[in-house]
């Protein structure tokens, strides 16, 4: 995204409301659509009412874990072509692979930084051959 | 027809012969000198009397000769067949060729030897019956100590192995060697278990050990000597409460070098957490309050404020990373665990849905080795399978565990649908019944830092997948495979022997200590630069061949190996390329050694070769020796034959084709042949080290002086 527009729509699954603000802006100023939700529960009503391109899902959420989420979403077929990050600060081994193993397309270890978060998507949307204005 | 006679017959016709003889050589002589009596009668009588002699001793001697070849010496033949028939070989054959000439005496013996033969058999048959109950305790034994995961060595209060099981044989082998009868201190250090064993022999002796809540153990740690692998463990004093005195000890193990090392890099990265984090957060928090506060803050300078909170959070967030990676590397919790073959953790689960009324659970896939509390597992795995049981209405499930890329796992398989995370989460929750202790399974999950998870695989199947750690040790044996090589690892008869000190010379030969050995060479002349390739050994203790605790190495001769002796030994020039040279080799040969007597198969030999490394190598053999080419021409003095071949063909070993011609083969098969001739060696009368050095020193004068003649 660094030097291009997007225009993909993307979810922010985090209960951390600053974190979801700072993401907001971050991608909004990149020309991203994005939305927040606060728990796993919203992510997934989020998600099957209006599929993102991408879903920035944080792991440790209340109500649904984002692990239940990335599960619920993968088990979707209308949700294939929907992209997920996952974001964690339990970043044990395990965790990573249990993430991909229950279909997640990338994960990034918390803290992170700005152009961390940035090169992800684009990796991800690149590969996913998402919009670009 | 004459090998019809009897022995009496026979008997009567050298006698006959000799009798016969006189008066007709004598009756000659006479005759011929009566016919020239009138030249010079006394001259006459003279010549025919002295030719008349040396023809009647010419006579006496070739029935001497046809006496000894017809009966003495067959008789001696008979005589060490039947010696060895007795004590080394009850198969051995008593050849009808030695004992043609004897009459009645051979087909007795023969007769003698079938029944021996017989009787021996059905004794042995009843031992084996008698002591088929022992065995089976002796086996139970062995398996039990062979499975513990802690090491176990019991020694008495020489400080000599008695008893090892293989754990402790991994843990402790690093520098020096473990074996029967052996110091404890070849392979750990001394102060802590002499600090140990007198604390105590202090509370035995003082008898505070009755009211003493561990009584006679002590836990301690001590080190390998090598000073690499820190081990804890418990010493426990095994006493004669009779005689009231302390007989030996037992050591219990497992090695706590890499638990050590994790506490101390865990204390380190505490100590990095809360001080070397001090910093930078300080730097934030004056920045970050001094923008969030009602200072003015001139425009320059808070642009300044704001790259040091920049800056610091990149610093923070780097050095975060480092920790992580360095807390991963640490070794699991506390939480006791130890390496667990899966076969076994598996059919533990397997086995308890055996009598349910439904559920179906088969253990597949190839057994591994993981690291993990195999109690807490199983208990855990027991109620994931119950619970999808509940869940996925499948009824019939595998277990199996995976190896990964870079993991190791646990799984649960059935057709069907993948379970929802959430559903398992609340599983993981729940108190599983075990004596350990209210735990959950997230307690287990997380002891043994994993998760579990529920994901669909092949062919409609899905799966609960548990990652394990890795093992601890690197095992080598086929799990799924043959059982494990049996070692000989206890000899409790070593209790009422001393160690191997003292008047080496005047003690029993079948009390000793032997390391019985042999190489294989480039050629057959050390002096004209033929060098070792492969050295080997194996130890006999109490009258027993240690196979378990063999020595065997390759060397690198450092120059090329003729194909001409290739053929013979099977050792390229190849396979001792990455071999170890000479110099690194026979240092370690003698720590094997020990104190132990030197016996091979013409030992000079062997000796020789070695004993011109002795400056290149610093390694001087001034151990006793006996060599098995000249105990062979002592107990079996009848026969020119003692190549080892033909040793082993007389005592009925066996030299598996594959084996004979390397160093370990010969070397086992020389200490069997040793062993046998102990026996015949006492038969004779030689019972003691210094007997048979001094028998062995006679022959080879007795060899020279022949050879100068």
């Amino acid at each position: 995204m660094d030097g291009k527009r997007c225009s993909a729509t993307i979810l922010i699954a985090d209960d951390e409301p600053n974190i979801c603000l700072a993401l907001k802006f971050l991608l909004e100023d990149h020309g991203c659509d994005v939305r927040c939700a606060m728990d796993g529960e919203e992510a997934i009503q989020e998600i099957q009412r209006s599929p993102p391109d991408l879903l920035l899902l944080d792991l440790a959420m209340p109500k649904r874990s984002g692990f239940e989420v990335c599960q619920t979403a993968r088990s979707d077929p209308k949700l294939t072509s929907m992209r997920i990050l996952v974001m964690s600060a339990q970043c044990q081994d395990v965790a990573v692979e249990k993430a991909l193993a229950l279909g997640a397309d990338g994960f990034l270890a918390k803290p992170f930084s700005n152009a961390q978060v940035v090169e992800a998507i684009t990796s991800l949307i690149d590969q996913g051959q998402l919009n670009y204005a | 027809m004459h090998e019809r006679l009897s022995l009496r017959v026979r008997f009567a016709l050298f006698f006959g012969l000799i009798a016969a003889t006189i008066p007709v050589v004598i009756g000659i002589a006479l005759y011929l000198a009566a016919q020239r009596l009138d030249d010079n009668p006394t001259s006459q009588l003279v010549l025919f009397g002295g030719v008349a002699s040396f023809a009647l001793v010419g006579i006496v001697a070739w029935v001497a000769q046809l006496f000894d070849t017809h009966v003495a010496a067959p008789i001696v033949t008979v005589g060490r067949d039947l010696q060895t028939l007795m004590h080394a070989n009850p198969e051995h054959e008593i050849h009808e060729d030695d004992t043609r000439y004897l009459g009645i005496l051979g087909p007795t013996v023969k007769e003698a030897s079938e029944s021996m033969r017989r009787l021996r058999e059905d004794v042995d048959a009843k031992v084996v019956e008698a002591t088929k109950s022992l065995e089976e305790q002796r086996l139970r034994l062995e398996t039990v100590l062979r499975d513990l995961n802690e090491g176990v060595i019991v020694c008495n209060l020489d400080h000599q192995v008695l008893l090892y099981n293989q754990q402790a044989l991994a843990s402790l082998v690093y520098d020096g060697d473990l074996g029967l009868g052996r110091s404890i201190f070849s392979v750990v250090n001394r102060p802590p278990f002499l600090n140990t064993l007198e604390r105590l022999n202090n509370r035995f002796s003082s008898g505070r050990y009755k009211n003493h809540p561990d009584g006679l153990l002590v836990p301690f740690v001590f080190s390998t000597t090598d000073g690499q692998h820190v081990l804890q463990g418990k010493m426990s004093l095994v006493v004669d409460e009779e005689k009231g005195q302390a007989q030996s000890y037992v050591l219990t193990f497992s090695d706590a070098t890499k638990r050590i090392s994790s506490l101390a890099k865990r204390d380190r990265l505490l100590r990095v957490v809360v001080e070397d984090f001090r910093r930078p957060l300080a730097n934030l928090r004056t920045s970050a309050d001094l923008l969030t506060s009602s200072v003015s803050v001139p425009a320059e300078m808070r642009d300044k404020f704001e790259s040091i909170i920049a800056e610091e959070c990149a610093a923070l967030s780097d050095r975060l990373e480092e920790v992580t990676d360095e807390y991963r590397s640490i070794a699991t919790s506390t939480w006791p665990m130890s390496d667990v073959n899966s076969a076994n953790l598996l059919s533990c689960l397997t086995r308890r849905y055996r009598e349910h009324p439904v559920l179906r659970c088969d253990v597949s896939g190839e057994a591994i080795w993981l690291h993990c509390d195999s109690n807490t597992i199983v208990e855990l795995m027991d109620r994931l399978v119950r619970r999808a049981l509940e869940a996925t209405g499948a009824q019939v499930f595998t277990v199996e565990a995976a190896s990964g890329e870079n993991r190791r796992y646990l799984d649960i398989v059935w057709t069907g649908d993948a379970i929802p995370d959430g559903t398992v989460q609340t599983w993981l929750e729940e108190e599983i019944d075990h004596g350990a202790g209210r735990m959950t399974g997230n307690d287990i999950l997380q002891h043994h830092r994993s998760d579990v998870w529920s994901e669909r695989i092949d062919q409609g199947r899905a799966r609960l997948r548990m990652p394990m750690p890795d093992p601890v040790v690197e095992h080598t044996e086929l799990v799924n495979g043959a059982p494990p090589v049996r070692l000989e690892f206890y000899d409790f008869d070593l209790l009422q022997r001393g160690s191997q000190s003292g008047d080496l010379a005047q003690r029993r030969l079948r009390d000793l200590t032997y390391v019985v050995f042999d190489t294989e060479t480039t050629g057959l002349e050390p002096s004209n630069g033929d060098e070792m390739i492969s050295i080997a050994g194996v130890r006999i203790v109490n009258g027993r061949v240690l196979t378990g605790e063999s020595f065997d190495r390759l060397i690198n001769p450092g120059r090329s190996i003729p194909a001409r002796s290739t053929e013979v030994h099977h050792i390229s020039e190849d396979m001792v390329a990455d071999q170890p040279p000479v110099e690194q080799i026979l240092p370690r040969f003698r720590d094997y050694v020990g104190d132990s007597v030197l016996v091979a198969h013409n030992a000079a030999f062997d000796l020789r070769f070695i004993e011109l490394k002795q400056e290149l190598t610093g390694v001087k053999l001034d151990n006793p020796v006996l060599d098995t080419v000249l105990l062979s021409a002592i107990v079996h003095d009848h026969t020119d034959q003692h190549t080892l071949d033909a040793v082993a063909e007389r005592f009925a070993i066996e030299i598996p084709a594959e084996k004979r011609h390397t160093a370990l083969g010969d070397s086992l098969a020389t200490a069997y042949v040793f062993l046998k001739m102990i026996d015949l060696l006492e038969a004779n009368g030689i019972t003691t080290l210094e007997q048979a050095q001094k028998a062995s020193e006679q022959l080879v004068q007795i060899r020279r002086t022949q050879a100068r003649y």
